[in-house]
């Protein structure tokens, strides 16, 4: 291979190698004990670690991540397979297309506006609650318990991110044999039984990529929970990457927001290499 | 405490000049652009909008084009090592997949430090540039490497017999056969980096160098009772991207299909 195609390569692996770099460091700084009153760092091995521990900011950050990131998975999985069922047994394609991209839409848009239509959406006066009041309807109280709060997160999420298990349901919906489809239907299966004895056993893809990006994708969801509680400093809506950034930047407390960094980006990178060698390449590079 | 004093001062103000302002939870009586002009211009201490979308234009169009050229040179490496070396392509793979998909806030502490260490903290073509495209360049990567196999291998061996070096094989053979595939690569990094709020808010922080996300969010959170202004610097914010999507939406939508890798038939 020539030196060429490897001097062409230079600016990704300078870039890649540089997360990799700084994931290095972060986990070094974590074993420290750099704080804004403690300008010179020593090592002083897992400390930093056991001050996490000894949190309960960590606990609830790491209880609110769980179930947003499980609320996500579970219920996009779920309403990203029927829709796309849904979509799957529309006749035409353009149809299909336009209504794929109404659910993609809200991946695009970002997420400072979704978090400000949605508090306006949450408002318990001239929101949702205002047409439930009109037709009778019990209010919901959406911000008055923390738990309330958390669910609504989860709500938001979910019509955020279910676009992305639409449309990878679909596809690998769309993947399979049409022959295999045609036979179902002559030994007359109904629509229900095509999806789900037909369809579905042969789209594990579907689901392994769905999942796996939905999981991902709620591992990370930062701005959202920051710009409806307001700042990072709010508990109700506090994740984990929250809680880094709260580290970071309200305590102070640097190699903490560096240990729980590193702890974060191992449960991504669990998540994330195998995603890659296993799944992704796999499908990628099969011809 | 800043921004409460910052939040208190800038309502006072507003009662003061309470004509300028929409009553508060009272339904809408009139049309007004009143609210595009506020947040386009700013108020006292509320940065206007106007800047931010300037500089998020001026940074967003070269960071996402710079990254999708050449993050597709590194993926053609990649596919290039494929066969002869598999664990090279091994290795490139899960280091741009892990930069893709890591959550940005794990890398909060060493960026902050490594800018500040090379003096590009608080600036536009420095620091912020170079903090996307941290995270963008593998990205694009990730997605070039996942169009790229399109490109049958006979053509790329003919050409190597014909005597053409990588570069040109790139330019001339593969780059026509994989537009379609950098133009979704694009306009999904295109939206990525538009929404990007993490990055802005911590390279930066000052708020004359405030990006549209975070110049947005002083109208979120300090006047979440104020719908009109609210609304409208949302509309602003995301003018671009329903431009973009109202359009390019079939790239988009391609794009987000490819990092599921097996998607090939929406």
């Amino acid at each position: 291979m020539s030196k060429q195609s490897l001097i062409m390569a230079i600016p990704t692996l300078f870039f890649g190698g540089l997360i990799v770099f700084l994931l290095i460091w972060n986990f070094i700084l974590s074993l420290e004990n750099w704080s804004l009153f403690n300008p010179t760092p020593k090592f002083t091995g897992p400390q930093s670690y056991l001050y996490l521990f000894t949190q309960n900011f960590f606990y609830t950050s790491a209880q609110h991540t769980l179930l947003f990131t499980v609320g996500l998975v579970a219920i996009g999985d779920i309403l990203g397979l029927l829709l796309a069922a849904l979509l799957y047994f529309l006749p035409s394609n353009a149809q299909r297309a336009v209504y794929l991209s109404i659910f993609i839409y809200p991946i695009a848009i970002p997420p400072t506006a979704t978090a400000l239509v949605w508090l306006w959406l949450f408002n318990p006066q001239i929101g949702v609650d205002w047409l439930l009041a009109k037709l009778s309807l019990p209010v919901i109280p959406w911000f008055a318990t923390p738990l309330n709060t958390q669910l609504a997160l989860v709500l938001v999420e979910v019509w955020a991110y279910t676009g992305l298990a639409v449309l990878f349901y679909l596809a690998s919906f769309l993947s399979v044999d049409k022959s295999i489809i045609e036979a179902a239907r002559l030994d007359g299966a109904s629509s229900f039984n095509l999806l789900f004895r037909v369809l579905l056993p042969n789209s594990m893809n579907g689901f392994i990529i769905s999942t796996a990006l939905l999981f991902l994708f709620s591992l990370r969801i930062f701005d959202i929970p920051f710009i409806m509680s307001g700042s990072a400093t709010s508990p109700t809506l506090m994740t984990l990457v929250t809680y880094i950034y709260y580290l970071y930047a309200y305590s102070e407390y640097f190699s903490a927001a560096a240990a729980l960094a590193t702890l974060v980006a191992i449960i991504a990178a669990i998540v994330i290499i195998p995603y890659a060698l296993l799944g992704l390449k796999r499908w990628v590079f099969r011809r | 405490m800043v921004i409460t004093i910052v939040r208190h001062d800038s309502w006072r103000l507003q009662i003061k000049h309470g004509a300028a302002s929409a009553p508060i939870l009272l339904p809408p009586t009139q049309f007004s652009t009143e609210a595009y002009y506020f947040d386009w211009v700013g108020f006292g201490t509320l940065i206007g909008l106007e800047f931010p979308m300037i500089r998020q234009l001026l940074i967003t169009v070269p960071v996402a084009l710079a990254s999708v050229i050449l993050g597709s040179m590194g993926a053609y490496f990649f596919y290039m090592q494929m066969e002869r070396r598999p664990w090279v392509s091994n290795v490139g793979f899960s280091i741009i997949s892990l930069a893709t998909f890591l959550p940005a806030q794990t890398l909060t502490v060493p960026l902050i430090e490594l800018t500040s260490s090379l003096g590009i903290y608080q600036t536009y073509w420095g620091g912020l540039a170079f903090a996307y495209f941290i995270f963008y360049l593998p990205m694009s990567a990730l997605l070039m490497s996942i169009f790229l196999p399109v490109v049958p291998n006979y053509l790329i061996e003919s050409a190597r017999l014909d005597g053409a070096r990588d570069w040109s094989i790139f330019w001339h053979v593969i780059f026509p056969l994989i537009l379609p595939g950098f133009l979704s690569t694009l306009i999904f990094v295109f939206l990525m980096v538009w929404q990007d709020f993490f990055t802005p808010l911590i390279i930066a922080t000052r708020p004359s160098l405030y990006m549209l996300p975070v110049a947005a969010r002083q109208y979120v959170g300090g006047y979440a009772i104020l719908y009109n202004r609210s609304f409208a610097a949302g509309v602003i914010t995301s003018l671009v991207p329903l431009i973009v999507f109202a359009f390019l939406g079939r790239y988009f939508i391609r794009g987000l299909a490819a990092l599921g890798g097996g998607a090939k038939g929406v």
